[in-house]
């Protein structure tokens, strides 16, 4: 993979890497991430069904709440954060 | 408004081979598709990148898909149908607008979700269905370095192989029947179902020459860890799936994959209103369907694992008959329609007898609903836990309904697609009654949730 195919984006103000074709649930966790959502205190939540059905995983993409991470590609620039809605 | 012919909702092998048998038939033919690429979960397309490493269920998906838009099938992607009425109007909403659709017939393939199921630690990130683990090899990323896969079904042996093959650890897969003592084989319902049987083996092959143990009759009973998982405890199961004390082993993993089987995606033919009924043996609740897969509202079809748990075979011979009707009625037909019905008939009666022998040997027992302490989430959206739950129920919540008023499972995002099989069947266990007694839930617009800014641009005129 050449560098000009890396796309970049920014989780919780912290710059990722991706590859172009990555959702970001792929790219969270090829960057080391598992957990990016607190349910409640003490209760780390990230990927569990992977199909779109449970909304377990999601996050905040471009100011929008309650984005599916799994069925999210990501886009160069895309500022993705921890999701502000519970 | 605009109104189409024939609407398929759903993209996966179903969808695909009703639209396809549609088109060819001479019907104009709309497929809507919830995600950026058709194929549905069997043939989910890699990202653009990797394609030159598809898979064979990848190949077959790309040569189908272009067979069907060969055929003069137009492809609405990432559209989900949030609501569908009896006079066949759909609401459909992209990220960015919603919008009306009318259709003279519709046929649902919204396909099947994979069961969740509460047990202690299941929150944990690192504690991901089998659809999860999927999803991040389809993108060449690794869930985590030593995997534990628990539950049960064949799924389990092909997602270990894909795991062993892209480099994990596979620590064991835990199948909780006993299958050998359960049901046994019968040699009449396997017979001729030999490319089904094919990749079963050669993954449990795969496994084996990795040394993977293969345990009968165990099952998770708790996912370790604080921030992530980072362990299991595990036991042997007696035959209805409740942990035999003294049996616990302690597993280190970082990562725990669950399979207990799949749910029919029934929601949208329930909302057009379309009778259902509970068949345990097709996943649980299930539209009513005459001989053309016809629901209990007139031109509404239904087909594949959203109508019934058939698997692949299954949903890609109901999606050719019901598009083969479908365009009939609507006066369109190449070929004899009867004759061609008469043939898929056939052949769907062959793989039927298979199907009802795989239901019987993977199928979680009752223990699976019981494996949860007080203190365990059992409504992930809500956060509510099992002691809530219990409680709701002993101070006389006796209907799906009344809990969802009382204490909000199955309110949230995921519209109960999560919890409410366990609520069902905690409420018939504690009321002694049977889960077909109790009924499901009710289901209520929109099927997935709206943002009101897309909301807002629904033109209603």
């Amino acid at each position: 993979m050449r560098a000009r195919d890396v796309i970049r984006f920014s989780f919780d103000g912290v710059q990722m890497l991706a590859y172009p074709g990555d959702t970001l649930v792929s790219a969270l966790y090829a960057g080391g991430k598992r957990s990016w959502r607190k349910s409640r205190p003490g209760d780390e939540r990230g990927l569990l069904c992977g199909m779109g059905i449970c909304f377990d995983c999601v996050l905040s993409v471009d100011g929008v709440s309650n984005v599916r991470a799994c069925q999210t590609l990501v886009r160069d620039g895309m500022v993705v954060a921890t999701n502000m809605v519970s | 408004m605009e109104e189409s012919e024939i609407i398929v909702i759903g993209g996966g092998p179903g969808g695909l081979s009703a639209a396809l048998a549609a088109a060819r038939a001479g019907a104009q033919v709309t497929l809507i598709d919830a995600y950026a690429h058709p194929g549905g979960q069997y043939y989910h397309q890699p990202p653009e990148r990797l394609a030159e490493h598809s898979n064979a269920h990848q190949r077959q998906g790309q040569k189908v898909l272009s067979t069907v838009k060969a055929a003069g099938v137009r492809i609405v992607s990432e559209t989900l149908v949030s609501s569908i009425s009896p006079d066949k109007t759909l609401v459909c909403n992209s990220p960015q607008v919603a919008y009306l659709q009318k259709a003279k017939r519709i046929i649902i393939a919204s396909g099947a979700y994979e069961q969740p199921l509460p047990f202690p630690g299941w929150t944990l990130p690192g504690v991901l269905m089998t659809g999860g683990i999927q999803t991040l090899l389809h993108q060449h990323v690794l869930p985590g370095k030593r995997v534990l896969l628990t539950g049960t079904g064949p799924l389990q042996l092909v997602v270990a192989k894909n795991l062993i093959q892209a480099g994990a650890e596979v620590v064991a897969v835990l199948e909780g029947n006993q299958l050998i003592k359960s049901s046994g084989l019968r040699a009449t319902a396997m017979w001729g179902q030999w490319e089904r049987m094919a990749e079963g083996l050669q993954s449990f092959l795969t496994m084996m020459t990795n040394g993977v143990p293969y345990q009968l009759g165990w099952g998770i009973v708790e996912a370790h860890g604080t921030n992530e998982v980072t362990g299991a405890t595990i036991a042997l199961l007696d035959q209805d799936w409740r942990p035999v004390k003294g049996t616990e082993q302690e597993v280190i993993c970082d990562t725990i994959g669950t399979a207990y089987g799949f749910v029919p995606f029934n929601s949208l033919s329930k909302i057009a209103g379309a009778q259902q009924a509970w068949h345990p043996e097709l996943g649980g609740e299930v539209p009513i369907r005459n001989e053309y897969f016809e629901t209990t509202i007139p031109g509404i079809y239904a087909i594949g694992d959203g109508a019934g748990i058939g698997g692949f075979w299954m949903s890609e011979m109901e999606g050719e008959l019901a598009g083969i009707w479908a365009a009939k009625q609507l006066g369109h037909e190449k070929q004899p329609a009867d004759v061609a019905i008469t043939h898929v008939r056939s052949r769907i009666r062959r793989k039927n007898r298979f199907q009802r022998l795989y239901a019987d040997l993977f199928n979680p027992g009752p223990g699976a609903f019981e494996m949860v302490k007080d203190d365990t989430i059992v409504c992930r959206c809500e956060n509510i836990t099992y002691a809530r739950l219990r409680e709701a129920i002993l101070t006389g919540d006796l209907t799906p309904q009344e809990i969802k008023n009382d204490i909000r499972t199955s309110m949230g995002r995921c519209q109960g697609r999560v919890c409410s099989r366990m609520v069902l069947h905690t409420l018939a266990r504690m009321s002694g009654k049977t889960v077909a007694e109790i009924g499901m839930f009710g289901v209520r617009p929109p099927v997935f949730p709206l943002s009101i800014g897309v909301l807002a641009s629904l033109d209603v005129e």
